[in-house]
């Protein structure tokens, strides 16, 4: 093999015989520099040599993919420790990418994570976490569970304090550096410092720790990043502290040498702009640990004992160690460690802290229970279903992770134009320095202004001086510093905001989608109503000797082994009201009809009004209430015994309890909101009015859904879908924001962007209200970064100098930037505060709930 | 071992272009000074410095991107 050759592995999906393994040989082969190409059916692998000058590793993806096959891919979670800013983000997501096999990378700054999705046997991560120590930063791949919560807390903490004490001791340092610089202008307040201090070698001698100490590491970042080719924010303090620093150390031992002399060190320059920087640091470090609370808040939910009944006997072991089938016992006050089904006992769990539902809920034998959630009043025992990552509180975790690591189109838009806002202001900084060495200073300097906050006046320092003060506060000031901070922290906060009440965004692009919706698409059955459609009329022919029981039971009895919806309201409504029922002698279903059946020596005709027809029986006298009836939305029978009109059954699907409020709530947030439905449209209007729909789909065909949703897709909407999350799936897929309901806490094989966990369709608004408050406080937070750089950079640049007088020192321009961090900081720290409009968790305790409208029967 | 390579290779052959960018950008400025203007000897020298420095840091990301580019794409 010659040595330029690289060998790799593929695992490839789809082959099912010999002629799938020739295909895939003969495109692989077909490739410029491959050689020695085996591809195995039994392992599903394509192992080959390639040269890496000549061919990439996505060109082999792409000739498998041509002939019809797949090139399987999996998933990994580094840690990556030392990002401060948005260019890093660039910087590891660029080293990742160019590594053969990685095929996509998501970095996500507040975490500290990059998500990689890569193609095994063709990349190992060993290639990967190189691939980010050579981009100046260090990795190691995530674990999973307490271990990792452990590790994260700890990684924070360990950053915190590691930034912590380099403010302290820049801070400290600092203010003496300072107060030694501004000794003259002291005043009475000179007695109590010694004049030495004010000496400018033992001002440097303060100020070399701060530059060396605390400060290194910008000068070890950059360079570490430059011999990589990549440029981040670190580069921008290492050049302006450094510049101000060497300046000064010359001007100090060197004083005749030209730069200023004496009268222009800049000590002080170099002391406070890397005080403020670090302090900068410090506190977005604070940020990252406070934004992902929710994680946090949510694995501290999962117990870590279990009380299990083994051979007869109770006994503790750690909840890891819980199996499938075991018996668990839980008492009052108690976590419940794993998801299970209640086996004996009696008891009302609080749930609120996974659903957000407020009130406990009861649970009874055969109830489900899920781990994490507190067992309020009585002990139960149960049986475990779901442990480990199946359990529904790792399953939630996992998405909010997951969410909280994805990024939204508009961070993608800010950490590109972070990434190459480094270069474009070192650019700056040379027009900077050569505009005001050869014309600016010449034509409009003037000797006795000063900078802000220095004590130099100007005219000491001269035109080299004045050039490099200029360009190196442009370097430090336009510094995008809280830009990398601004949508992720957002982001973070916004997700975990809707974790803490039940609902799951899937990834940061759903919220920013949910932020733009326009229309918002119910399905009707089982999303606006309860799905269960109920006998709501039993009226009885006049003259006849029946009553409404005895005409119910009967139907009842015709229906008892249908299947239809209808039938079985019917069935249900005897149950309930305990009218006993026998087997039919016999029995027939005529489908579009109705059924014929036979019971207690009557003949009972239940059907519409083509069955009657049929059977030549007269409805006449009843069909003014049935057209009623019908009218008011429901679904109406016609009932005849033995070749008479007995009567008329008129069943109805009850709308949830919060419908109207939430499409009333939805209105005010300004959208359009339309009800699908498979009912006629007669039917489907008249639940449009009761809720308050703005555009009824009526008569829809369930696998014509997605197509009404692209419809409206089409018309230039953008629009979300809110249904059953496994049935629905289709148009959930299809729609801008696609929303499962009632899911429960089987969140993993819900399709949708946003999963809302209770069966409550008030969530839908709190969804698009936390949606719209997180993007809200995203643009704020890009305003805010943004907008100390878009003022600073003219003033810095001197724009203002020839007509005012005017320009800022370094370190203000330091501080500027310290104080764009602490903005953001504390903005996105006041969605913490956010409460939605709606919702479960404002209904007062011990209010019961409202009472149900009707809608009418589904045909679905 | 062969990854390591391939990074002195792109480090020897990017500096043998962004060095004398930088370079050439210091001499630049310091044709410059001469012709324009009495500048003192220290400001020509500390301004040469400084553009090539600046040239330097723009210089290398942008030139050793290319030239890792050019070996991925052969």
């Amino acid at each position: 093999m010659s040595d330029t050759l690289t060998q790799i592995s593929l695992p490839i999906g789809g082959m099912t015989c010999a002629s799938c393994v020739s295909h895939v040989e003969g495109a692989l082969k077909g490739l410029p520099g491959t050689a020695d190409v085996v591809v195995n059916l039994s392992t599903n692998k394509a192992t080959l040599s390639y040269d890496p000058a000549k061919l990439a590793v996505k060109d082999m993806v792409h000739a498998v993919e041509d002939v019809g096959y797949l090139v399987m891919s999996s998933e990994i979670t580094l840690d990556v420790h030392g990002m401060t800013c948005a260019s890093c983000v660039e910087h590891v997501e660029t080293a990742l990418k160019d590594v053969p096999g990685v095929q996509e990378t998501v970095v996500n700054l507040g975490l500290g994570t990059a998500r990689v999705r890569y193609l095994p046997g063709a990349v190992s991560l060993s290639a990967m976490k190189r691939a980010v120590e050579d981009a100046g930063h260090k990795a190691k791949e995530r674990s999973e569970g307490n271990d990792a919560l452990d590790r994260e807390r700890q990684a924070r903490d360990d950053e915190i304090k590691h930034q912590g004490r380099n403010l302290l001791i820049a801070g400290i340092i600092g203010i003496i550096v300072m107060t030694a610089t501004f000794y003259d202008m002291l005043g009475p307040l000179k007695a109590f410092i010694p004049v030495w201090l004010s000496y400018k070698w033992v001002i440097g001698l303060l100020t070399t720790p701060i530059v060396f100490g605390p400060g290194r590491q910008f000068f070890v970042n950059s360079w570490r990043g430059l011999k990589h080719g990549v440029t981040d924010m670190n580069l921008l303090y290492a050049t302006g502290i450094g510049a101000a620093y060497g300046i000064a150390v010359i001007n100090t031992l060197f004083p005749k040498a030209g730069f200023g002399g004496e009268g222009a060190t800049f000590f002080e320059s170099a002391a406070l702009l890397a005080t403020f920087i670090i302090l900068g640091r410090w506190l977005e470090a604070l940020t990252r640990g406070r934004t992902s609370e929710a994680i946090r808040k949510l694995m501290k939910l999962q117990p870590k004992v279990a009380r299990v009944v083994r051979n007869g006997n109770e006994q503790e072991i750690p909840a890891e160690d819980v199996e499938i089938g075991d018996l668990l016992v839980v008492r009052p006050g108690e976590s419940i460690a794993v998801d299970g089904e209640v086996a004996e006992g009696y008891s009302a769990v609080d749930e609120s802290m996974l659903t957000g539902e407020s009130l406990p809920v009861e649970k009874k034998r055969g109830d489900a229970v899920i781990g994490g959630t507190i067992n309020k009043t009585g002990s139960f025992k149960f049986r475990a279903t779901r442990i480990g990552k199946e359990t529904a509180l790792a399953q939630i975790i996992k998405l909010v992770e997951d969410a909280q690591a994805s990024k939204a189109p508009i961070q993608k838009l800010a950490d590109w134009v972070a990434g190459h806002f480094i270069l474009g202001v070192h650019l700056l900084a040379v027009l900077v320095f050569v505009f005001w060495f050869f014309i600016g200073y010449p034509r409009f300097f003037d000797p006795n202004s000063s900078f802000i906050l220095s004590p130099y006046k100007l005219g000491t320092i001269g035109v080299f001086g004045f050039s490099l003060l200029l360009s190196v506060t442009v370097l430090v000031i336009s510094c995008p510093c809280a830009v990398g901070l601004a949508t992720p922290s957002a982001m973070m906060a916004g997700t975990g905001k809707g974790a803490e009440f039940g609902v799951l965004f899937k990834g940061a692009e759903a919220i920013e989608n949910t932020s733009k919706l326009q229309t918002i698409v119910f399905d009707k059955t089982g999303t606006l109503t309860k799905g269960q459609p109920s006998v709501t009329d039993v009226v009885t022919a006049k003259g006849l000797p029946w009553i409404e029981d005895q005409l119910l039971r009967l139907a009842a009895i015709a229906e008892k082994n249908s299947e239809h919806p209808l039938g079985e309201a019917i069935v249900r409504g005897a149950q309930d009201r305990l009218l006993g029922l026998v087997e039919p002698s016999s029995f027939d279903s005529m489908p579009g009809h109705g059924v014929v059946a036979r019971a207690e020596g009557t003949e009972i005709l239940l059907g519409n009004r083509k069955l009657m027809e049929a059977r030549s029986v007269d409805f006449s006298a009843l069909m003014g209430q049935a057209e009623r009836l019908e009218a008011d939305g429901k679904t109406v029978m016609l009932m005849a015994l033995d070749g008479e009109a007995a009567g008329l059954i008129a069943v109805a699907d009850t709308l949830k309890e919060h419908s109207v409020e939430a499409v009333r709530q939805l209105h005010k947030l300004g959208l359009e909101v339309a009800m699908i439905t498979g009912d006629n449209r007669r039917t489907a209007e008249a639940i449009a009015r009761k809720v308050g729909i703005d555009r009824v789909l009526a008569e829809v065909l369930p696998q014509d859904k997605a197509e009404e949703v692209k419809k409206l897709q089409a018309q230039g909407k953008r629009v979300a879908m809110v249904g059953d999350g496994v049935n629905d799936a289709p148009a959930l897929a299809q729609a801008d924001v696609g929303m499962a309901i009632g899911s429960g806490t089987d969140v993993a094989k819900e399709t949708g962007d946003i999963i809302l966990i209770k069966d409550d369709i008030r969530d839908v608004v709190v969804a698009l209200e936390i949606g719209k408050a997180t993007m809200r406080k995203v643009k704020q937070n890009l305003f805010w970064a943004f907008i100390y750089n878009s003022m600073g950079i003219p003033l810095a640049a001197g724009f203002f100098y020839p007509f005012a007088a005017v320009v800022i020192s370094p370190e203000l321009a330091g501080l500027m930037m310290a104080v764009s961090s602490i903005t953001v900081t504390l903005n996105t720290l006041l969605l913490k505060g956010f409460r939605p409009s709606v919702g479960s968790h404002k209904r007062p305790h011990g209010q019961g709930r409202p009472q149900s409208q009707l809608a009418p029967a589904s045909a679905d | 071992m062969e990854h390591e390579q391939l990074e002195k290779d792109i480090a020897r052959k990017s500096a043998l272009i962004y060095l004398p960018i930088a370079v050439g950008a210091a001499l630049i400025f310091l044709a410059t000074t001469s012709l324009n203007g009495n500048y003192p000897v220290v400001a020509r020298v500390g301004g040469a410095v400084w553009v090539g420095l600046l040239g330097l840091i723009v210089a290398m990301p942008l030139v050793i991107s290319a030239v890792k580019k050019q070996r991925q794409h052969g």
